[in-house]
């Protein structure tokens, strides 16, 4: 039953329930049950139109076309003005804070030291860490400083009260340098050697601004067959430069230490001055950050080496003593103490 | 060594300004500590192998190899003597040749008087103060030469003998500065007739001191061994610029030229007459050292080609004898280098006075792989690296503590501490049993300057005397669970955040854990457990809320609730280790089956329990178990606790039907009323 009042009646349902529909989902429904292919509302008055008296047929035709153009076209003029209104999900505040996971830090020790053993890794070497509660052979006679020696005097040496036995050593000293780790790798491996061992190491020192009892070195060891103090310079120069940055110019000086001959200081074109003098480098334009040498002959008779086939060079640097001059820290104790708005202006 | 630049200047050509000088000795070995432009001083750090270089004329001797300049004699006489006579003969015996290889007197009569204004400006300037001219004298030569010299009151020498022995047990001798000192056996001493007069090598005696109405003296100049004077030194805890230069080894050659030397100088500022020869006592002298330098280890060494030239140049500037060989030269070694042993010091010689500016930069040959970073560093940086991800800040604290700070952590048993015998001050008395004290004191640093919230984590070893050392990591949390925000997400620590960061880090290496209540001394009695390794039950690790008396005895503030946890890392870094074995589980094929099960249970009975007992009812098909509610309150009678279970069931090969799942829910629903009393809400 087909006439042109049921045709409006059809629009004013339509319309209606068009005003209701709020969302993209309400109006696919809409538009399924007025022109749904199989059960559509308007396919049904088509299909009404088909059956009408040939008379009604053409302009019954024109009005039901009409009207499913109509709701075509008003269920897209509706999507669009939903779509230009926003969903109907509620809005939020964006320009309230977040919701932040917790985020912590690694010490600025901890970064400066990986980022050390980082290099190093890179150019071959193994790291490796020893005790640090050392016997007096490793940490003083076999790096040729023997009982009474006054190199003994250059570090301040903090001793337990009573020794301590662990499995591989009985212990009477805090270790003052990371060098007793070195004697033990080469006592139990045969050259080549190529490592660096950090940790910390412990020193009868004054507690002031630029000292502290305890601190952390990273030193480092090479032996082979024709190793040269050439290649001493030219490793610590290469670690200098990736550590410091590219233009770093590097200063090599004679010094003394016990277990190296010859023995060399390094020194770094100040990175706050670019060498021109400042009061970090005290106007000199270097900054001492480094000391090293070829290992002397009585370290390798020590290990058991043959000092005629082997030769190497041995290295070490404080950490704290770069990161004080790295960080404009003007007090190494702020390291050690724990706060936070300290340790907060790190990166992570 | 404050080195007086003209003075230097006498002993050597210097072709340079003082600044020029400063910068050239400054790389060739000699860090200059400061230069004073206004007196023409430089201050050089001597490093401990260059004894020879706390004087003059050591440093004139690098300036002569630096700048190929020639050394200008020193006038060491020897002088005339006054004929020898018996009322003012001295003896010299060394009854320790041990202790004193070499002892040179000699008897000079005296004027004493103030010194004249040019030796005692030099003095001055060299930051020796000057006190007489015959004292002053002997400061002089110690300076220039090296010498460490002594001038008795002769007078006042029992028999007017000078007997170098050890101490004997009981003898005490008031020293120069005015303390009486009681003296060890193992002390070398100079002794007259009767008592002992001067530590050898280390200060005189004050009833011999010279003075105002000294006649005759007697001048030493000695050599003694360097150990020796060492121990005295320390034992006495006494330096003076005598005993720093025995204690490093000084010239044996050089007494009699000290002698000599010191002679001149009297004479010609007419402060005394020497009288006879000097008593040279040298029972031993050492033969002349040689040395062997190979110009293929030198340049092969120092890894640039060195000329035969340049070795002939710098080396006799330095007071060294050349002789050539066909691979290089037999060196002869001064006495004033005992330093210089090897082939390598030889060739540190040549090194820095060719400069080490023109060593090559190269890098050495690496022909294998290395294994990379240890493993032990590797757990370290895991654990930070977790730690830090979820939210806490790595402290490093001093490894030595206070007594009264480590005590509460090793309550049980306080003779583990492991203690320093010289400690810097009783801050630091003994070595940390555990990481916590040092976050505990971290905590509080941050609590007493306005922070509520600390989440805190340190890596590094504990100390026992049982263990000696072990590797650990160990957390502090206190205040807020999560931040404070608009939304009201904000809540306060408690027990299970802590659990929580633990299960998080012992994930991480791969480890399922257990916490089991146990107490210690310094946690929160029910709110403490043992850390163990689900695999192996083996205790890693303890857990829980700090004990009000330990956090106020640290001065926190009272009322904080401060959670803490301690894990070892080697068990830990052990089953990390396995995860190298790690193989994939296939995805499942077929849906799981989620039942809950609440149960009403007495409120003192672990989960644990319960947990254990549904996974022991429950067939293979049950894949997890896990609490998801647990409520008291209304609708629960006191004493009881209602406690929600999720269950899922999964079979790998099949869908399972709803009446396997309830068949099992029945058996673990009978089996938890039987062992635990449970109803089922
Ligand atoms: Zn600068």
């Amino acid at each position: 039953m087909t006439d042109p009042a049921s045709l409006e009646r059809v629009r004013a349902e339509f319309l209606d329930e068009l005003a209701r529909a709020a969302s993209d989902a309400d109006l696919r429904a809409l538009r399924d049950r007025y022109l749904g292919r199989k059960s559509g509302v308007v396919t049904s008055v088509m299909k009404a139109v088909a059956a009408a008296p040939a008379g009604d047929r053409p302009a019954l035709g024109r009005l039901a076309n009409e009207l499913k153009r109509d709701i075509d076209a008003r269920i897209a003029e509706r999507r669009e003005a939903l779509a230009a209104l926003g969903s109907a999900i509620p809005r939020v505040d964006v320009t309230l804070p977040g919701r932040q996971p917790l985020t912590g830090r690694c010490h600025p020790l901890t970064q400066m030291r990986e980022r050390i053993e980082e290099i190093f890794l890179r150019m071959g070497y193994e790291v490796v860490e020893g005790p640090e509660l050392e016997d007096d052979y490793h940490n003083f006679e076999a790096l040729n400083m023997p009982a009474d020696h006054p190199a003994r005097d250059m570090q301040d040496t903090l001793y337990l009260a009573a020794p301590v036995v662990s499995e591989s050593h009985t212990a009477t000293v805090l270790r003052t340098h990371t060098s007793g780790m070195q004697i033990r790798y080469m006592q139990a491996h045969q050259p080549p050697v190529r490592i660096v061992s950090p940790g910390r190491v412990y020193r009868r020192d004054n507690f002031d601004l630029t000292h502290t009892p305890m601190f952390s070195q990273v030193e480092g060891l090479v032996v082979g067959e024709g190793v040269t103090l050439g290649d001493l310079k030219g490793t610590l120069a290469s670690f200098a430069r990736d550590f410091f940055g590219p233009d770093t110019a590097v200063r090599f000086r004679p010094s003394f230490f016990p277990y190296t001959e010859p023995s060399a200081e390094l020194d770094v074109s100040c990175f706050q001055c670019g060498g021109r003098g400042c009061g970090v480098c005290k106007r000199t334009g270097w900054l001492e950050v480094l000391g090293s040498g070829m290992v002397h002959p009585a370290v390798f008779e020590a290990v058991g080496y043959d000092p005629e086939r082997y030769t190497g060079f041995a290295f070490g640097m404080g950490i704290e003593r770069v990161a004080l001059l790295k960080y404009g820290v003007d007090d190494i104790r702020q390291f050690y103490e724990g706060d936070l708005r300290f340790l907060e202006q790190f990166p992570a | 060594m404050k080195i007086v630049v003209p003075w230097l200047r006498e002993l050597v050509e210097v072709p340079v300004g003082t600044p020029e000088l400063a910068d050239t000795l400054g790389l060739r070995g000699f860090e200059v500590a400061e230069v004073d432009r206004a007196r023409d001083v430089i201050d050089f750090e001597i490093t401990a192998n260059r004894p020879d270089c706390q004087s003059v004329i050591g440093i004139a001797r690098e300036v002569s190899a630096a700048f190929d300049t020639p050394l200008r004699p020193i006038d060491a006489g020897p002088v005339a003597r006054a004929a020898a006579d018996p009322a003012t003969a001295a003896t010299v015996t060394i009854e320790d040749p041990v202790g004193c290889p070499r002892y040179v007197g000699q008897v000079v009569r005296v004027a004493i008087g103030p010194s004249p204004g040019w030796l005692a400006d030099r003095l001055l300037a060299a930051g020796v103060r000057p006190i007489n001219n015959v004292v002053d004298v002997t400061n002089y030569v110690l300076l220039e030469i090296g010498q460490p010299m002594h001038a008795f009151d002769l007078e006042r020498l029992a028999g007017r003998a000078v007997r170098v022995r050890r101490a004997r047990p009981g003898e005490t001798l008031t020293t120069l500065d005015g303390q009486a000192r009681t003296l060890a056996p193992d002390m070398l001493v100079i002794a007259d007739a009767e008592r002992p007069q001067a530590i050898a090598g280390v200060m005189g005696g004050a009833a011999s001191e010279v003075g105002d109405r000294t006649r005759l003296v007697l001048l030493e100049s000695a050599c003694f061994q360097a150990a020796s004077v060492r121990r005295t030194s320390r034992q006495l805890a006494l330096k003076t610029e005598a005993s720093i230069r025995f204690e490093r080894g000084v010239d044996p050659g050089a007494p009699l030229v000290g002698i000599e030397r010191a002679c001149t100088l009297l004479v010609r500022i007419g402060a005394g007459e020497p009288i006879g020869q000097a008593l040279d006592r040298h029972p031993a002298p050492p033969a002349p050292r040689a040395v062997r330098l190979r110009r293929a280890r030198l340049s092969g060494l120092l890894g640039f080609e060195i000329e035969a030239a340049d070795v002939e140049r710098i080396l006799p500037r330095l007071g060294f004898t050349l002789a050539r060989e066909a691979d290089g030269w037999t060196v002869g070694v001064p006495t004033f280098r005992g330093d210089v042993t090897r082939e390598v010091d030889l060739i540190e010689e040549v090194g820095r006075h060719v400069g080490y500016d023109r060593v090559p930069e190269t890098f050495p040959v690496l022909d294998r792989v290395q294994r990379g970073l240890d493993p032990r560093a590797g757990w370290d940086r895991l654990a930070r690296r977790v730690l830090a991800g979820a939210g806490a800040f790595e402290t490093m604290s001093f490894a030595f503590i206070e007594r009264a700070a480590a005590e509460p952590f090793v309550a049980d048993e306080p003779d583990t501490l492991v203690a320093i015998a010289n400690p810097l001050s009783e801050k630091f008395a003994v070595l940390r049993p555990s990481l916590l004290p040092g976050l505990v004191d971290a905590v509080g640093y941050n609590r007493r300057r306005e922070r509520r919230d600390a989440r805190l984590f340190e890596t590094g070893r504990c100390f026992s005397t049982r263990i000696a050392e072990r590797r650990r990591v160990a957390f502090a949390w206190t205040g807020a669970a999560a931040d404070e925000h608009w939304s009201g997400t904000a809540r306060a620590v408690d027990f299970f955040d802590a659990r929580g960061l633990v299960e998080t880090l012992c994930q991480a290496f791969g480890a399922a854990i257990d916490c089991v209540p146990a107490e210690r001394p310094y946690l929160v009695a029910g709110r403490t457990a043992e850390v163990r390794l689900a695999s192996s039950g083996t205790t890693i690790g303890v857990l829980g809320q700090l004990s009000p008396a330990v956090a106020a005895a640290r001065d926190l503030p009272a009322g904080d609730e401060v959670y803490v946890a301690e894990l070892d890392l080697e068990p830990l870094g052990r089953a990390a280790a396995a995860l190298a074995d790690l193989r994939v589980q296939p995805l499942p094929r077929h849906p799981s089956v989620v039942r809950d099960l609440s149960l009403e249970l007495d409120e003192r009975l672990p989960a644990a329990a319960v947990r254990g007992t549904i996974r022991q009812a429950a067939p293979e098909t049950l894949a997890s178990v896990r609490e998801f509610d647990r409520y008291q309150g209304t609708g629960v009678p006191e004493g009881r606790v209602s406690l929600s279970f999720r269950l899922t069931f999964r079979d790998p090969e099949r869908t399972l039907t709803d009446a396997e799942v309830q068949q099992a829910m029945d058996r673990i629903v009978a089996a938890v009323t039987a062992a635990h009393g449970a109803t089922r809400r």
